[in-house]
C-alpha cells in the first residue's frame, strides 16, 4: 500500500497480503482506488469495504476462484491485461474501456452474480444489527395537486393518515420539531451510532430549524455562492486549459479541490468532498434544486446509509430556452428574463423522485422492515405513511390526526 | 420597425440556408421533381427514449402524432439496441449496419462506412443528396467513416443547426461589444449580413472536428448571447431548429437519403422528468410535421420511406442508477426500443419480430437500391423493397 494511505488496519493488512492482486482486475481497481482516500469515505462505506475483503479474505481460495471465473473469462475476452488495464487507479479511460466493449453486457452479468452471492452473506450481517430508522419527505405548499394526486407512484405501499393543525402552528416545525427537540437533533445528539448518521436534505431553509449539531445539513439555496463558484471555476478551467472533451473535463474534475467556505461543511473533510462530488457528477445538481435534493439523498444513502433523514423539495424554477447550452452557467445570473416558478412541473418531477428515494432506500438491508418513510407536503391534510408493521399505531386512526401525535409517533418509534 | 417574430429570427438564423451552407457554385434552383427516385429519411428520437414514455400505453399520451401514424405505417414492437449505450455510437450503429464503438464525444469517425457512402459512392450522386441534421454537437463527424476508399468524399453533408445559431450570434456579438449587443433589431441586421459571408466560420460544421465545436460552444457562454436567444420568441428548443434546416434541406435540395437527429429529449440528464415528457410531446410534434412535409412535397410525396426509432434508450424505474436520468445500466428500459416505417413500400402493420439498430443501414440500403459491405445488419424484409 502506498505511503500515506490511512486506511484501516485491516484493509492494510488485506493490501499487504496482495488480496486486491488476486482478484480479477476489473473487480478489484475500483475498490482499490476507493480506499486510497479513506478519510473521504463515510462510516458505512469503510464499514462495507472491510466486511466484503474480509469476507473474500475469509472464504476458501476454491470458492473464491469459482466466485470470480465467469469475470476472468470475461476479462480475457475483452483484453484486459497490464497494458490495457492500470490495477493501480480507477479512472473514466477504465469505464470507457468497459463500455466500449463488447462483451460489456456479460461482463455487467458476471459483476451481477458475484454480489448476488456475496451480498446476502453481508446483507445478513447488517440485518442482524437492525434499528428503527426514519425517512421525511416534505413538499412545498405550492404544488398544484390534491392530496389523491400525491405520492401516486408509491401509494399502494402505505397508507394516506388525515392530520390536523391549527392554522398559526408551523406545519414542518410542527413535524420534524425544532432546534433542539428536532428529531434530526435529537437523534444525533443521543442514538446515532456514528458520525453522519442524520442528514437534512433540502432544496431551500425550510428545513434549517431542524438541522443544527451533529446532522449533515446540505441546501440548495444554501450552497448557492459554492454553487456559482464552482460554476465559474469549470468554465474557466475549460476556457484556459486547453480541456478536449467531456473525458478530459472529467478527470479534471475529479482532481479539482474547492472549499465550499461554509465552515459547518468543510470542517468534515469526507462532507465537503461529498458535497463537491455531488454538484460536480450530477448535470443537473448544479441547475436544478429538486434534482440537486433528489440526487444528494440517494448518495448519502448509498454511501452514508444515514438513520434518519428529513427531505425537503422546492419548487423548480422555469428553465429558460436554449439553457441546455449553459450547464455550468449560473442563469439568474447570465440572463434578464425573469425567473419563474415551474410548480406544475415540479409536481410532475417530484412524483417520480418519491419512487426514486423510496426504491433507494429499499435497495439496502439498513432500511427493508426498519423504516418508517412519511411523505407530507407542507399544508396538505393528508399525509403518507410506509412504515413496518410495528410503527406506532397512527395509521389505524380514524379522525385526523394532529401533527403533534405524528411527531409523537416519530419520537417514540426512534426512541428518543 | 423591424418585428421580430418567430418566422423572421428562423429567417435570420437560417432562411435561404443554402446561401449559407454551400459555396454558390453548388446552389441550383429547386430540383424539379424526379420521378421512380426513392428517398429515405431515418429520425431519431436521439437523447434516448423509454417504452415507459412513448409507446407503452401508460405513454401514448406524450407521443399523439406517433400513435396516429402507427396506424399508417408498419411498427416493429420490438427495436434492440445491443450496442454501446452512449449517443454517437447507438446513431452511428443505425448508419452504419454494425455495432460501433468508437470515441462517443466527436474525436472518432465511424469504423465502418455509413449508408450515406454506400449510396453516394454507389449511385455516384452529389454532394448534396445526404444530409445529417443534428441537434447533438457531437455529431459533426456522423456523416462519414474513417476508411480509405469511403469517408468524406462520399459522406453526408452534416450540419449542427443550434450551432450555427449560437455561432453566428457569437460572431455578432465579438464584434459589436461597444455597440449595444443587447439591441436585438441591431444584432439580428449584423446576424443576416454575417451569415450572407457564408458557412464556413459559422457553424456549418460540414467535416469540422469535434473538439473545435466544444471551443466554439464554450465562446458562446457570454452575456450578450444568453440575453439574445433567451428572447421571447425564439425558438424555444434546438430540436424547432432542427426540423426548420431539415424542412429547409428538403426543399432547397430534395436530399434521396437525410437522418434527422431530434435531440431534446437529454434534458433527462439534468433531473427534471416533466421536461423530458415535453421534450418527447415536442419531438412528437416535429415528427408528425415532418411526415407533414413529405406528404406536401412533390419531391417526396409517395417515393419516401421514412423511418424513426429511438437512438436508445434509458434506465428503468427500479434496480437502476437513477431512472429517466441516465442510460448506461444495459437494462431492457435501455435496450429495447421501438421502429416506425411510414410511407412509400411500407404496408401496415406489426410484428413482434425483433429487431436491431443495425437493421436500418440494410433497410435503407435495400430500399435505396444500393449495396452494403458485409454488415451485421439485415434489411426489414416487411418493408417493401427490401
Amino acid at each position: 500500500m502506498p505511503e500515506g494511505i490511512k486506511a484501516s488496519s485491516a484493509i492494510q493488512q488485506l493490501v499487504a497480503k496482495g488480496l486486491f492482486d488476486r482478484l480479477p482486475p476489473t473487480f478489484s481497481t475500483f475498490f482499490y482506488d476507493r480506499i486510497q482516500d479513506w478519510e473521504l469515505l463515510f462510516p458505512a462505506e469503510q464499514s462495507y469495504f472491510e466486511r466484503l475483503f474480509g469476507l473474500l479474505d475469509r472464504s476458501e481460495a476454491e470458492a473464491v476462484n469459482q466466485l470470480f471465473a465467469p469475470l476472468r473469462e470475461i476479462e480475457r475476452r475483452m483484453g484486459v491485461n497490464d497494458k490495457t488495464w492500470n490495477t493501480r487507479e480507477f479512472t473514466l479511460a477504465h469505464v470507457d474501456f468497459l463500455n466500449r466493449s463488447p462483451d460489456y453486457p456479460q461482463w455487467r452479468q458476471a459483476v451481477s452474480g458475484i454480489f448476488a452471492k456475496i451480498d446476502p452473506i453481508l446483507d445478513e450481517q447488517v440485518a442482524r444489527h437492525g434499528r428503527p430508522r426514519l425517512v421525511m419527505v416534505l413538499s412545498p405548499s405550492e404544488l398544484p395537486a390534491s392530496p389523491d394526486r400525491m405520492w401516486t407512484r408509491i401509494a399502494t405501499r402505505g397508507k394516506r393518515v388525515a392530520v390536523k393543525w391549527s392554522e398559526r402552528q408551523d406545519f414542518a416545525a410542527l413535524l420534524t420539531g425544532t432546534g433542539e427537540q428536532s428529531l434530526a437533533r435529537a437523534y444525533a445528539a443521543t442514538r446515532a451510532p456514528a458520525p453522519h448518521d442524520t442528514w437534512v436534505i433540502e432544496a431551500g431553509s425550510r428545513l434549517a430549524p431542524a438541522a443544527g449539531q451533529g446532522v449533515a445539513h446540505l441546501s440548495y439555496d444554501g450552497l448557492r455562492d459554492y454553487r456559482t463558484r464552482l460554476m465559474d471555476e469549470v468554465r474557466k478551467m475549460v476556457e484556459a486549459e486547453d480541456i478536449r472533451g467531456p473525458r478530459q473535463l472529467g478527470e479534471r474534475l475529479r482532481r479539482m479541490k474547492m472549499p465550499s467556505a461554509r465552515p459547518e461543511i468543510d470542517s468534515m473533510p469526507v462532507l465537503a468532498d461529498f458535497t463537491r462530488s455531488v454538484l460536480l457528477n450530477g448535470n443537473g445538481t448544479l441547475l436544478i434544486n429538486n434534482t440537486f435534493v433528489e440526487w444528494t439523498t440517494v448518495q448519502a444513502v448509498r454511501r452514508a446509509r444515514p438513520s434518519v433523514v428529513l427531505i425537503s423539495f422546492g419548487i423548480r424554477n422555469k428553465v429558460k430556452p436554449f439553457s441546455s447550452l449553459l450547464i455550468y452557467t449560473d442563469q439568474d445570473r447570465a440572463t434578464p428574463i425573469p425567473t419563474q416558478m415551474d410548480t406544475l412541473g415540479s409536481y410532475v418531477d417530484l412524483e417520480i423522485f418519491y419512487q426514486y428515494i423510496w426504491s433507494e432506500f429499499e435497495k439496502y438491508p439498513e432500511y427493508r422492515h426498519n423504516t418508517a418513510y412519511i411523505f407530507a407536503a407542507d399544508g396538505m391534510e393528508e399525509v403518507l405513511i410506509i412504515a413496518p408493521p410495528d410503527f406506532p399505531t397512527l395509521m389505524t386512526a380514524k379522525d385526523p390526526l394532529p401533527l403533534e401525535n405524528v411527531h409523537a409517533a416519530l419520537r417514540e418509534w426512534l426512541s428518543l | 420597425m423591424w418585428e421580430l417574430s418567430k418566422r423572421r429570427f428562423l429567417q435570420a438564423a437560417g432562411l435561404a440556408i443554402a446561401g449559407r451552407i454551400l459555396p454558390r457554385r453548388l446552389l441550383a434552383r429547386p430540383p424539379e421533381p424526379r420521378s421512380g427516385s426513392r428517398k429515405v429519411i431515418i429520425v431519431t428520437f436521439g437523447g434516448g427514449v423509454r417504452y415507459s414514455e412513448t409507446f407503452a400505453p401508460e405513454g401514448l399520451r406524450n407521443i399523439p402524432r406517433l400513435k396516429e401514424l402507427r396506424a399508417q405505417g408498419f411498427f416493429y414492437r420490438t427495436c434492440a439496441n445491443a450496442g454501446v449505450l452512449s449517443h454517437f455510437n447507438s446513431t452511428a450503429s443505425i448508419l452504419t449496419g454494425d455495432w460501433q464503438r468508437v470515441d462517443d464525444f466527436g474525436f472518432e469517425r465511424p469504423a465502418g462506412a455509413t449508408i450515406f457512402e454506400y449510396y453516394r459512392k454507389q449511385t455516384g450522386s452529389k454532394a448534396t443528396d445526404a444530409w445529417a441534421i443534428c441537434t447533438n454537437k457531437s455529431f459533426s463527424p456522423i456523416g462519414a467513416a474513417s476508411l480509405r476508399d469511403w469517408g468524406v468524399p462520399y459522406g453526408a453533408q452534416v450540419v449542427l443547426p443550434k450551432q450555427l445559431l449560437i455561432e453566428a450570434v457569437d460572431e455578432v456579438v465579438k464584434k459589436n461589444r461597444d455597440g449595444g449587443a443587447a439591441n436585438r433589431e441591431n444584432v439580428l441586421r449584423q446576424l443576416e449580413e454575417i451569415l450572407n459571408e457564408g458557412y464556413e466560420g459559422l457553424g456549418w460544421t460540414i467535416f469540422k472536428a469535434g473538439r473545435d465545436l466544444d471551443q466554439t460552444v464554450r465562446a458562446t457562454l457570454t452575456r450578450s448571447l444568453v440575453e439574445y436567444i433567451n428572447g421571447p420568441e425564439m425558438p424555444s428548443s434546438g430540436d424547432e431548429l432542427t426540423f426548420f434546416i431539415a424542412r429547409e434541406v428538403m426543399r432547397e435540395f430534395a436530399p434521396p437519403l437525410m437522418l434527422v437527429n431530434f435531440w431534446d429529449m437529454d434534458v433527462a440528464h439534468w433531473g427534471a422528468y416533466s421536461l423530458y415528457l415535453q421534450a418527447i410531446t415536442r419531438t412528437d410534434r416535429l415528427v408528425g410535421m415532418l411526415w407533414e412535409e413529405i406528404l406536401a412535397n412533390p419531391n417526396y410525396k409517395d417515393k419516401t420511406t421514412l423511418l424513426v426509432l429511438p437512438e436508445l434508450g434509458r434506465d428503468g424505474d427500479v434496480n437502476t442508477a437513477n431512472g429517466f436520468l441516465n442510460h448506461r445500466s444495459g437494462d431492457a428500459s435501455c435496450r429495447n426500443m421501438w421502429l416506425l416505417a411510414l410511407g412509400a413500400g411500407v404496408p401496415g402493420g406489426e410484428s413482434e419480430r425483433p429487431v436491431a439498430h443495425i437493421d436500418v443501414c440494410a433497410t435503407a440500403a435495400a430500399v435505396l437500391g444500393v449495396k452494403t459491405a458485409a454488415i451485421a445488419g439485415r434489411p426489414m424484409r416487411e418493408i417493401a423493397g427490401a
